[in-house]
């Protein structure tokens, strides 16, 4: 086998992805460190104030793609062995849906918690401090520590919303999606606290319920895409909304070659690469080593994210191999 | 869209609380537009040092404090005794206004009533100790009545 067919980890990726990861780094450790600090503030104010509690957990929660990815990373550049023959590629996939589940979990906990303390009619109780010699009520800093972090999220969102689309990461993707939403946890949390001033005791549960939900459908988005694709399903595009362009681009690269009289591909996201397996039907029965190693660097040479193709001959394309993706899918495989 | 509408709801709430002449916190259950310039409703158990039970009206620190408390509000107080698992309940169904005894910031009853900051009393038997007062759950107008009280006093 060529080299060119072994090129797992990042000092393969090309130039525009290898600075979209390093950005996708410094960002996740960007956020680690924004996170900690709004933690800390929101700990110093929390009070019993139900919508506060769930924002508080919703932001100790949103660390969690973060941290999959940082750990996964190391693990994602090493090398396939004899013993990991696919190399380690999975562990993006398995703190994918470590994180998804986490999530989901947490989300129907808080649900059911503020949905109790709303049944119960449990009055949220919010005090005063004392600050420099006045008598301030809690609220109005829970409301100024709010107002300062529901910042966050507009400046690091965007960026890794980029970086997973360059790098084809959907954890990077689930993160930036996250964030999108994360504004709207904060949002939440300050109209809760500012109906119990007013007091609507019930705005805090109500506020808080509504955090849950967006926790709960984060982890379900989360668990089922990430599932999806550790359950081999055929590769699709980093925000999971339409079969992967690659799939046209390998079949086109296979179909240029004169010796082929029929392809299908099977392809497999293992997290940040792709793993090919093609199916060619020759024209004249005899193929050659030369000519499948000529069919895999083809493919392999279309895109940076195969990193593993295999070729077999048969006399068949099997039904399950895709021949051919819905036209407009890939503005790129029209010729 | 959803940005929008977030903003719009907050102007909303703060034009609403202001258009009203509300002050934040209010009580949900009008607990201290019940007390101010009429009657607190103050249940106590007695505790060694701090409040004596008397003949018609408790005596010892605490008990002046609370006098005080009250005259500050132009109200009258309007005592009753009872076992402090019952005055936790007369707090759960607005029955009482203040509660006092040998609270503690370790009362187990945060999730029933809610506890004011800690302070001292200099003319307690034990002054280092530390007591709490108990309000009804939720009514923040309230506690932060009683506490902004407790800090002018300096006892915080």
């Amino acid at each position: 086998m060529s080299a060119s067919r072994e090129r797992f980890g990042r000092t393969d990726l090309p130039e525009e992805q290898q600075r979209a990861l390093r950005s996708a780094v410094r960002w996740e450790i960007a956020t680690l460190g924004f996170t900690a600090v709004s933690i800390t503030l929101v700990a110093l104010v929390v009070g019993s104030s139900q919508s506060m509690k769930t924002a508080w957990i919703e932001d100790m929660l949103s660390t969690l793609p973060q941290i999959v990815f940082l750990v996964a990373l190391p693990l994602v550049r090493r090398r396939a062995t004899k013993r990991h023959p696919y190399g380690l590629h999975r562990a993006m996939g398995i703190g994918h849906v470590v994180a998804g589940a986490a999530l989901l979990a947490v989300g129907l906990i808080l649900f059911f918690e503020s949905g109790f303390g709303l049944i119960n009619a449990e009055h949220p109780t919010i005090g005063t401090v004392s600050l420099f010699g006045t008598t301030v009520w809690l609220g109005w800093l829970m409301i100024g520590v709010m107002a300062i972090i529901v910042i966050g999220p507009f400046i690091y969102g965007p960026p890794k919303r980029r970086a997973a689309r360059v790098l084809h990461n959907k954890i990077l993707a689930a993160d930036g999606d996250m964030a999108k939403a994360d504004w709207q946890t904060n949002a939440a949390s300050i109209v809760g606290v500012l109906g119990v001033g007013m007091g609507l005791w019930w705005l805090d549960g109500a506020a808080a319920m509504f955090i849950s939900i967006g926790i709960v459908l984060d982890g379900f988005r989360n668990s089922r895409s990430a599932l999806a694709d550790l359950m081999d399903q055929r590769a699709l595009t980093y925000d999971s909304s339409a079969p992967h362009p690659e799939i046209s681009r390998a079949l086109s690269a296979l179909r240029a070659l004169d010796w082929v009289e029929e392809a299908g591909v099977r392809v497999r996201d293992m997290g940040q690469v792709l793993h090919i397996e093609v199916f060619i039907v020759p024209r004249d029965q005899s193929a050659g080593a030369r000519r499948i190693a000529e069919a895999a660097e083809r493919v392999t040479g279309t895109n940076w994210q195969v990193q593993d193709v295999v070729v077999t001959l048969t006399d068949e394309v099997p039904g399950y191999a895709t021949t051919a993706l819905a036209t407009g899918s890939d503005p790129s495989q029209t010729g | 869209m959803r940005r929008i509408l977030g903003a719009i709801t907050a102007v909303l709430l703060i034009g609403a609380a202001a258009g009203c002449g509300m002050t934040i916190p209010t009580d949900p259950d009008g607990t201290s537009e019940g007390v101010v310039g009429r009657e607190l409703r103050v249940g106590y158990s007695p505790e060694p040092g701090l409040i004596a039970a008397g003949g018609e009206e408790p005596s010892g620190p605490l008990a002046d404090l609370v006098r005080e408390y009250a005259d500050s509000l132009g109200a009258e107080p309007v005592w009753s005794q009872a076992s402090e698992e019952t005055l936790v309940d007369a707090l759960d169904r607005r029955a009482l206004d203040l509660a006092v005894g040998g609270f503690t910031d370790k009362a187990p009853w945060t999730d029933r009533a809610a506890l004011t900051r800690p302070f001292t009393l200099d003319e307690a038997a034990d002054a280092a100790r530390t007591s709490v007062m108990l309000v009804p759950a939720g009514e923040n107008a309230m506690l932060t009545s009683v506490e902004s009280f407790l800090d002018e006093e300096g006892l915080t």
